[in-house]
This record gives C-alpha cells, sequence and structure tokens, in this order.
C-alpha cells in the first residue's frame, strides 16, 4: 500500500460540515471521519453509517435475562421440593418480577458490553489527528487519502468552509 | 404570518433561554466547576461527613447491643427505617424520570437538569439500599436475599416481596449508576481535555478513551437510547415492587390494588421536589444562572403540579375505596389515619402534598425561586410523613383494638435519618464539584435543535 496522508479540517458550523462531507464522499478521495462534540443529525446522515450493531447485544441481554430469570425460580423450586399449604411447587406469577427485572439487569450490561466492545474501550492512547477542540465547539473532518488527493481534499475543505486545515503524514 | 415563530417560541422558551449562550460557553461554564473547590466547600463537605459519622456510629451501636435500642416492638415492628426506605426511593425515581423518560419523549428543557437528577438517583439508592440492612436485627446475615442457597440447597422464597425488592432494588442500583456513568462519558472526555495531574489521570479512566468520532458517536447513541428504553419500564417496576412490600400483605390500609400506581405517583412527585430542592441552592452557589434558568425550573414545577394532582385524586380514591369496601378494619384503619392518633401528621402531609403546590398553578410562582424552594421542602415533608402514617399508623390500629398501641420515634432512629441525610447530601456534594454535573454535550444538541426549529419557522412564514 502507497504511502497516505491525513488531511484535517476543522469547522465552526455544522451544516458547513455535513455538506463538505457528502462532497468529499461524492467524490470518493479517501476514508472520511467526522468528529463532533455532540450527536449531529445532519452529520449522521452525511456519513451514512449503518445503525449501530449494540442493539443486537442489548435484545440477546434482554433474552438471556428472562431466561435466566425464569430457571433460577423455577429451578430453584424443583431442587428442594418444598410443598407449602397445598399449593404448586413453582408460581409463574410473582417469578415474573424476577425474570423481568433479570431482563433489564441483563440488557442493559450486555448493551454496555457491546458499547465498549465495538468501540474496542477501553483505550488511552489518543487516535491521531484528534483535537481536543473537537469535544468542545468545533467538527472536524479527517480525510485518509494518496498524496495526490491531497491538495484536492484541503481546497475541498477550504472551500466548504474550514477554520484551519493541516496535513499530517501517517 | 411573521408573528409566528414568535408566538411559538416566546417567554421562557428554550431557544430564547440560551440565545446568547455558544459552545465554548457551555464549557466554560461547566468546567470551570471542576476547579480546586474553596474553603467554604470543605467546611460544608466536612459538616455533612459530621452527620454521617454521627449516623453510622448510632448504627454500630445499634449492632452491638442489638435492635432493641430503637424501642421497635409490637404492634408496630415496622416504623421510621421502612418509611425512610421508601422515602429516598421514591426520591430516586424522578432521576430516571427526567434522565430516561423525557429523554424518550425528546423534552427539550430536561438536558441543563438531567445529570444533576440522575446523579441524585444513585446517591438516594445507595442510601435507600442502607434501610432494610439497618432494619435487620443481624445484619452479618444480608446475604441471605441473594439468590444464595443454604447447605441443603433451599433458595430464598422467590414468591417473597423482600426477595423482589432486592432483585428490584438491586437491578435499579446498577442500571441507573451504568446509565449515569455511560451518559457522562462525552463530558469527561471534554473534563480531561481541559485539566492536568490526578484529575486528568480520572478523567481518561471515566471517559475510556472517548474521541468523539461519529463511528463511537453512532455506538453510544444507540446504547443510550436503549438504556433510557430499559430505565423507563424499570423505574416502574421499582416502586411498585415496593409498593408490593405493603399491598401484598392483610394490614387494613396497605392492602390494596392502587398501590403500585399510587406510589410510583407520589415517587416521581417527592423525586421532582428534591431535584427542585437540591438545584436552587446549587444554581446559586455554583453560580449556574446562565444554564439553570427560569425557564427549567418552570417545566419542573409543572411535573411537580401534575404529580401533586395525582397523589390528591389517589388520596381520594383511597378513602372512596376503604368506605366502598364495606370492610370494618379497612373503615376504621383509614379513619384513624386522619382522626387517630398520627391525624395531625395526616393533615400536614395533605397540606404540603395536595394544598401547597396548588400554588404552582400561577405562572410567576412556577419562576420565583424562594417559593419554589419553599413548596419543594414542603413536598418532601409531606412525602416523607405519607409513608410514615401508612406505616405506622396502619400497623398501630389494625385489626384487634385489643393489640392497638403507639409508635414514638427513638433517637437511635431519628440519629440514623439524620445521617441518611448527611450520606445523600455528602455525595451529592462531592459530585456537583467533581464531575460534569451539568451535561454539556446534550445542551449543545438542544441548542442546535432549537436553531434549526428557528430556523424551519422562519423558511415556514417566509
Amino acid at each position: 500500500m502507497s504511502e497516505q496522508v491525513r488531511i484535517v479540517g476543522s469547522f465552526a458550523d455544522e451544516a458547513q460540515c455535513a455538506e463538505v462531507i457528502e462532497r468529499l464522499r461524492h467524490l470518493k478521495l479517501g476514508k472520511v471521519e467526522a468528529f463532533v462534540p455532540f450527536p449531529s443529525e445532519r452529520i449522521n446522515e452525511a456519513m451514512e453509517l449503518k445503525r449501530s450493531p449494540v442493539r443486537w447485544w442489548v435484545l440477546g441481554g434482554g433474552i438471556t435475562g428472562v431466561i435466566s430469570g425464569f430457571a433460577l425460580t423455577v429451578g430453584t423450586s424443583y431442587t428442594y421440593p418444598h410443598h407449602v399449604g397445598g399449593k404448586s411447587l413453582s408460581s409463574i406469577p410473582p417469578y415474573v418480577i424476577i425474570a423481568f427485572e433479570l431482563m433489564i439487569l441483563f440488557g442493559a450490561l450486555s448493551g454496555v458490553l457491546g458499547f465498549l466492545i465495538n468501540n474496542r474501550f477501553p483505550r488511552f492512547e489518543p487516535i491521531a489527528s484528534y483535537s481536543p477542540r473537537f469535544a468542545s465547539d468545533r467538527f472536524g473532518i479527517v480525510v485518509s487519502c494518496e498524496p495526490a488527493q491531497a491538495e484536492r481534499a484541503e481546497a475541498m475543505l477550504k472551500e466548504g468552509g474550514a477554520e484551519e486545515v493541516h496535513r499530517e503524514s501517517v | 404570518m411573521a408573528q409566528a415563530p414568535e408566538a411559538a417560541y416566546s417567554k421562557a422558551d428554550g431557544a430564547q433561554a440560551f440565545a446568547d449562550v455558544t459552545y465554548g460557553d457551555i464549557d466554560h461554564e461547566v468546567l470551570r466547576l471542576l476547579q480546586p473547590p474553596g474553603r467554604k466547600y470543605w467546611y460544608g463537605f466536612a459538616f455533612l461527613v459530621a452527620l454521617v459519622v454521627v449516623g453510622g456510629t448510632t448504627w454500630l451501636r445499634q449492632i452491638y447491643i442489638g435492635l432493641g435500642v430503637t424501642g421497635l416492638t409490637m404492634p408496630s415492628m415496622w416504623a421510621i427505617y421502612i418509611a425512610d426506605f421508601v422515602f429516598w426511593v421514591g426520591i430516586a425515581h424522578s432521576g430516571t424520570l427526567i434522565s430516561a423518560i423525557l429523554y424518550l419523549f425528546r423534552t427539550r428543557w430536561r438536558t441543563a437538569v438531567y445529570r444533576a437528577a440522575e446523579a441524585m438517583t444513585v446517591f438516594a439508592v445507595i442510601t435507600a439500599g442502607l434501610f432494610p440492612l439497618i432494619h435487620l436485627g443481624r445484619v452479618w446475615f444480608f446475604y441471605w436475599l441473594l439468590p444464595y442457597p443454604n447447605e441443603r440447597w433451599l433458595q430464598p422464597d422467590f414468591r417473597s416481596p423482600l426477595v423482589w425488592d432486592t432483585f428490584a432494588v438491586g437491578t435499579y442500583l446498577t442500571v441507573s449508576t451504568t446509565f449515569l456513568l455511560m451518559g457522562m462519558v462525552p463530558d469527561v472526555a471534554a473534563a480531561r481535555e481541559a485539566s492536568s495531574g490526578w484529575r486528568r489521570k480520572l478523567y481518561a479512566v471515566f471517559s475510556l478513551g472517548w474521541q468523539g468520532s461519529e463511528e463511537q458517536w453512532r455506538h453510544f447513541s444507540m446504547v443510550y437510547l436503549l438504556l433510557a428504553g430499559l430505565a423507563t419500564p424499570l423505574v416502574l417496576s421499582v416502586h411498585s415492587v415496593v409498593s408490593f412490600d405493603f399491598a401484598m400483605a392483610q394490614v387494613p390500609g396497605w392492602h390494596s390494588t392502587i398501590f403500585p400506581p399510587y406510589f410510583v405517583a407520589g415517587a416521581i412527585f417527592s423525586g421532582v421536589a428534591m431535584v427542585i430542592t437540591l438545584l436552587i441552592p446549587m444554581r446559586r452557589w455554583l453560580k449556574l444562572e446562565r444554564l439553570l434558568t427560569p425557564w427549567h425550573f418552570d417545566n419542573l414545577a409543572k411535573v411537580i403540579l401534575l404529580t401533586s394532582l395525582i397523589i390528591t385524586y389517589a388520596y381520594i380514591v383511597e378513602a372512596f375505596l376503604a368506605w366502598y369496601s364495606g370492610d370494618v378494619f379497612e373503615r376504621t384503619t383509614f379513619y384513624m389515619r386522619y382522626f387517630g392518633p398520627y391525624g395531625p401528621l395526616a393533615w400536614i402531609m395533605v397540606a404540603c402534598n395536595c394544598v401547597g403546590p396548588l400554588f404552582l398553578f400561577s405562572p410567576r410562582i412556577r419562576t420565583n425561586m424562594v417559593a419554589l424552594f419553599i413548596i419543594s421542602i414542603g413536598v418532601n415533608i409531606g412525602m416523607w410523613l405519607e409513608r410514615f402514617v401508612i406505616i405506622a399508623g396502619s400497623l398501630t390500629t389494625n385489626f384487634m383494638p385489643s393489640q392497638w398501641g403507639f409508635y414514638r420515634p427513638s433517637i437511635t432512629e431519628i440519629l440514623i435519618t439524620l445521617g441518611s441525610f448527611g450520606w445523600f447530601l455528602m455525595w451529592f456534594t462531592l459530585f456537583s464539584r467533581h464531575l460534569p454535573v451539568i451535561s454539556m454535550t446534550e445542551i449543545k444538541e438542544g441548542i442546535a435543535w432549537h436553531k434549526k426549529a428557528l430556523q424551519r419557522e422562519d423558511a415556514k412564514a417566509a
């Protein structure tokens, strides 16, 4: 693979940033990444990312929770069969409460686990091209491309209204 | 036609509330709170720690001598400790209402207040969780409530409301702590960038390595939405389960099907009052007037007003059900609640919970911090008394008049209750100056949303 460069542009305006992302992605100059200080609908649409798979983690956790809840309650009623007052050994209505709580608990915890794994968190070394201002009030675009395309990408960022554009070698 | 946007975004509305606030201002306002606090803060903190020490020592004495020091005896084996438990669990609920339920409804005013409310939830649950332990005669056997078999594989009885409580409160604590820490990740990353030394290391751990890339936001938004979706039914279930502690028993005044909704509404009512009680001094002491605007308090006050009306309705239905049941015990217990030995407390409860909040029909009172503070303190007192009269009132005047008694709180119980307030406020105070107490990302998102909404209105008008 030939050598690549990263072009970093920072924007004060969300809409301008989204437009530039759309144009860059359309031209296919290279890989486009965005850094935003808050979840932005416009930029999200421009990036056209798929929905996060974390939702399947939550679903899996929830189903596991319900099954474990009933397994725990019904199962333990039979490991020590203890008839009281002619009542059945296991009674479903009160067990629904346990199963419900475990559904929520497992669903939430597995969702968090999914979030950590999908993001490869925790990680403590900074990602290249990240600027602290992207956590505050600036929207950042990072284009990774061939050196030949770099000038075009830089020009597009500047035209699109970027406040600052710089180039980083990888 | 040009009037339309004016009318839609008039007075204390969000667009107006943050009209002159930039993204950078928000960071500045919130992150300056993370500077090392001054001497006054630590004096206040030391006072709260002293309260905790008093409560803790009293508990140790109670463990050493035995539960007898509380003077709990037949017929009232449940009293203040259980009232405290229900009170604190209730306080927790509004935090989840504001952070999760209003999130699902896309309510814009929640952004500035939800972080404090969610933190309050976690601290209220860790306070509530202490009371079932304090109430145990032999606290070292607390783990008998966990699904843990004895040597013959006999498990706890999963039909028991006390075991449901363990599951419900345990899940609630875990999920709300997760929700709080999760929601803070992007903000803590911003704090990491603005700090140095040990604080920077601490924030680096809490922010997990957050960089705010669109890829990270994609997973974050999904997990946050789903956690809110899970927390919503959870919060309703938790106070329903707490109400089952009473409703599943046959004691007159407890054995009622209206308890779950009645308790959930009461929980949110008392919790929002506690949010206001905490936010008004916090806004003043931490100088957060730009971010916590009258618009936010106006909306919180409306939640109090609504839930107060629900509570009033529940009190009336409760009276009706007691009469309509035709059951002499139910009727007597209910009559004694208002006209028996605890009658004066019940009437204070009605004044605080049903009459006081009616003043909030006035928009001027809703944005008057002093009046709002007084009403919210009243609601806190009223809701604590509600739990007390339900518990002590029903137990001391149940079926047989020969068993009737009178319960008087002991100094042990009072000191431990005071200690619990110290414990709760101690955590909140610590939180308010060491982690971002207001969500920066969500306020920014809200401002962007309002701007867009205004642009849309303008475009329509043109």
